[in-house]
């Protein structure tokens, strides 16, 4: 994984937090996020729907609702990111950092011309004349492998289909050749053949433009493909980050792990028994002052529920947020006595064969 | 895939449900319609599960709804012990329609969200009368505990739950009607990977209990394959491939099937990654090729595949069948030998 310095940071996330106020409480949306991105770098961020990884993304791009709450560090290339909202500088977002949603949809307009909608985008932040804009739209869209861009210009977004609609929207979203790329679930919605050509696309932009991307996703398989680094998150909070390779070997968080043991895997035989993890993931309303994972955690300790872990480790090669971390003497120990008690601190009942449902 | 013909089904065994040249097509207006399965064979043993795999829109959900009689059949025939579900009628579908149940995709929108959980299970009682089974609390409380919902929460209503124990209601109201056969139609594609492995475990564990059949589908390789005995893979309202789950994978012959199991995030060991790039679009199902359905898009075509289906054949002596003009040839090591 690259090494951040300060000469070749690109984005710097420090103690990133953002709740919404609501009827029902305070949701604690994202709780004190810090990472680091290299310029040209790849970072996935994984986590299951709730952990917050759609807010992280909104907020770098500016996109929250007034009524968020946020507060921390976001530092782009040496600027503060939230300062230029204040400062009205609109040309930011769009340009040097743009977004990429799960569904096209959200970022197409269904009466335009997909053509005319490239054009608009480079019109608005680049001040291109009409004829320019439209050239250069047909050139972005074969750019990102659609065939026949000069038919494509005149169609609108419903008579493409889902994986072309998804290619417009990476045109559009590198019309102004951002430095970031953020893409959010892009292709969660796509079949596994035309979700290759997408990831291919975008890899093979990142190198061509030496952009940088952070690709949300909640396939593991994914990001561990396609990212130099991996971010897992958990209600919120950033509870481990490492190389791919040292993730799916060498993982230290237990979320992690039961994680990956969790997956059907196609290499294993038909019918081999799955270890789910038992329970599901908790309320960000008024969250106890404990480890979030600390009741489905076969590792959990007295000490689990006493504090909330911070994430350390060696920044930039191995991170995590953890008391008793899997894979390690103070994690086995841990899970051999609650396996010898049969349940853990948090009163899960568990036994050798997987933690019971 | 193109593929037609009646080979993949077995005679020697205990078969539970036989569909046979399944066809169904939708109008879609203007004359026009949908291909949307054209002629599929395949039979479930009873106790067995059968994958269906296959893309979005190659049919899968038309199949299974096909059966349970969800949508018009255009031919063929659904061979239930004896009895053509696609042709019966009235009373004597009604008396069958409980051995038959089926459970969505989606699993809030698929319960009704103003009624108590204890009624969204017991719903199949308004429907199909009390001959199936009692209905005391006792029985759905038994329910509840046998899928993990605890019973002091059956006054509760649907959207008070997760989506993974949505899906555990779901699979409850299921068992209820005491079925044969459990149609799952994407079960765990709307969850959490954390919650999708409870819901799998479940789904085996109750089959075992209850001894049913299940038809399982979905867009999934690896999920497919675990839950699996035997799996079909589907394009454009064909099937391409059928055969006993681990040979299917270990062994996969058709090149759509080498091309899904190349395009996955974590490719099989047995495909080289490259077989992945199927180029062009999914072709429209209004006016599918002519030949085998997969010629647009597949790099062994050749001129017969523009012209003849191919049909259904036995690949050696094992449970795999294909319908090919060329089955890709694999060596041991995986590597292609053609
Ligand atoms: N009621 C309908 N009217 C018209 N076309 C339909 C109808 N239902 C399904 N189709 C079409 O029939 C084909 C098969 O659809 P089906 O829903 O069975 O696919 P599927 O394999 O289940 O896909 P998915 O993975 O997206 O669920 C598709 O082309 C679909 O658009
Ligand atoms: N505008 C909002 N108002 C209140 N809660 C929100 C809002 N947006 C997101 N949340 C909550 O914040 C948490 C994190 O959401 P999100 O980042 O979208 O998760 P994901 O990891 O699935 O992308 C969730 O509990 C979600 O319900
Ligand atoms: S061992 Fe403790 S700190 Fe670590 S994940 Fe489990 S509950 Fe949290
Ligand atoms: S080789 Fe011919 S028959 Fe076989 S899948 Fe390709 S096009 Fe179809
Ligand atoms: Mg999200
Ligand atoms: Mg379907």
């Amino acid at each position: 994984m690259a090494q951040v310095s300060a000469a070749n940071t690109q984005l710097l996330v420090r103690d990133l937090t953002v709740r919404f106020p609501t009827t029902r409480g305070t949701v604690q949306a994202v709780n004190g996020v810090t990472f680091d991105l290299a310029k040209g770098a790849s970072l996935g961020i994984v986590g299951e729907s709730g952990s917050g990884k759609s807010v992280t993304a909104k907020t770098l791009m500016n996109l929250l609702p007034r009524t968020a709450e946020v507060s921390g560090d976001v530092i782009f290339e040496g600027e503060d990111v939230r300062r230029l909202a204040l400062q009205g500088r609109e040309h930011f977002w769009g340009v040097k950092m743009t977004m990429v949603f799960q569904d096209p949809m959200t970022s197409l307009n269904p009466v335009k011309k997909c053509g005319e909608q490239i054009a608009e985008t480079l019109r608005y932040h680049l001040k291109r004349d009409k004829k320019t804009a439209l050239a250069e739209a047909e050139d972005l869209l074969a750019q990102v492998g659609i065939p026949e861009p000069g038919k494509r210009v005149n169609q609108y977004p419903h008579e493409l289909s889902g994986g072309l609609r998804q290619r417009v929207v990476i045109a559009m979203a590198l019309a102004c050749e951002p430095s970031l790329l953020i893409a959010d679930e892009p292709t969660t919605a796509v079949d596994v053949t035309v979700q290759k050509h997408l990831l291919d696309l975008l890899d093979k932009l990142r190198e061509d433009r030496g952009m940088s991307m952070i690709l949300i996703t909640h396939d593991l398989g994914v990001a561990r493909g396609r990212c130099d680094e991996i971010a897992v998150m958990y209600a919120g909070r950033l509870v481990e980050r490492s190389a791919p390779e040292t993730l799916f070997s060498d993982s230290r968080h237990p979320y992690t792990d039961a994680l990956l043991r969790s997956i059907p895997r196609i290499e294993q035989p038909s019918h081999t028994r799955l270890e789910p993890i038992p329970g599901r993931p908790p309320e960000l309303i008024n969250p106890p002052e404990q480890c979030a994972y600390a009741p489905r955690c076969r590792f959990a300790q007295a000490d689990c529920l006493e504090s909330i872990p911070d994430i350390s480790g060696v920044a930039g090669m191995h991170e995590f947020a953890c008391f008793h971390p899997a894979n390690t003497d103070r994690g086995r120990e841990a899970l051999a006595s609650n396996l010898a008690s049969g349940r853990t601190a948090t009163g899960l009942e568990i036994s050798s064969a997987g933690a019971s449902s | 895939m193109a593929g037609s013909g009646h080979a993949p089904l077995r005679e020697d065994l205990e078969v539970l449900l036989t569909v046979r040249d399944l066809e169904v097509e939708f109008p879609v207006g203007k004359g026009a319609v949908v291909h949307a399965v054209s002629g599929i064979s395949f039979d479930v043993a009873e106790g067995e599960t059968l994958g269906i795999v296959g893309e979005s829109g190659c049919g899968k959900s038309t199949v299974a709804k096909s059966i349970i009689r969800l949508n018009d059949i255009k031919g063929g025939t659904v061979d239930y012990q004896g009895n053509d579900l696609a042709q019966l009628e009235g009373e004597d579908l009604r008396s069958l329609r409980p051995d038959l149940q089926m459970i969505f995709q989606d699993p809030i929108s698929s319960l009704n969200p103003r009624r108590k959980i204890r009624q969204v299970i017991s719903e199949g009682l308004a429907v199909w009368g009390d001959e199936k089974g009692s209905w005391s609390q006792s029985r759905i409380e038994e329910l509840m505990l046998s899928v993990g919902i605890d019973p002091k929460f059956g006054d509760r209503r649907p959207h008070q739950f997760s989506g993974g124990q949505c899906q555990r209601i779901g699979i409850a109201r299921a068992l209820a009607l005491d079925p044969k056969v459990l149609i799952c139609d994407e079960p765990v594609s709307a969850l959490d990977v954390s919650v999708q492995a409870q819901v799998l475990n479940l789904l085996e564990d109750m089959k075992k209990r209850y001894g049913l059949t299940l038809l399982f589908i979905s867009h999934d390789l690896s999920v497919v394959k675990n839950v699996s005995d035997r799996i079909i893979v589907m394009y454009l309202g064909k099937a391409c491939e059928i055969g006993n789950a681990n040979e299917l994978y270990e062994n996969p012959r058709h090149p759509y099937t080498r091309a899904l199991l190349a395009a996955i995030p974590e490719p099989a060991p047995t495909v080289d990654v490259s077989e992945g790039d199927i180029s062009g679009e999914l072709p429209s199902p209004i006016n599918p090729p002519v030949g085998c359905r997969f010629n647009t898009r597949c790099s062994h075509a050749t001129d017969v595949c523009f012209t003849d289906e191919p049909e259904m054949q036995r690949v050696g002596d094992s449970d795999h069948y294909l319908a090919c003009h060329h089955p890709v040839a694999v060596s041991i090591n995986g590597q292609q030998a053609v």
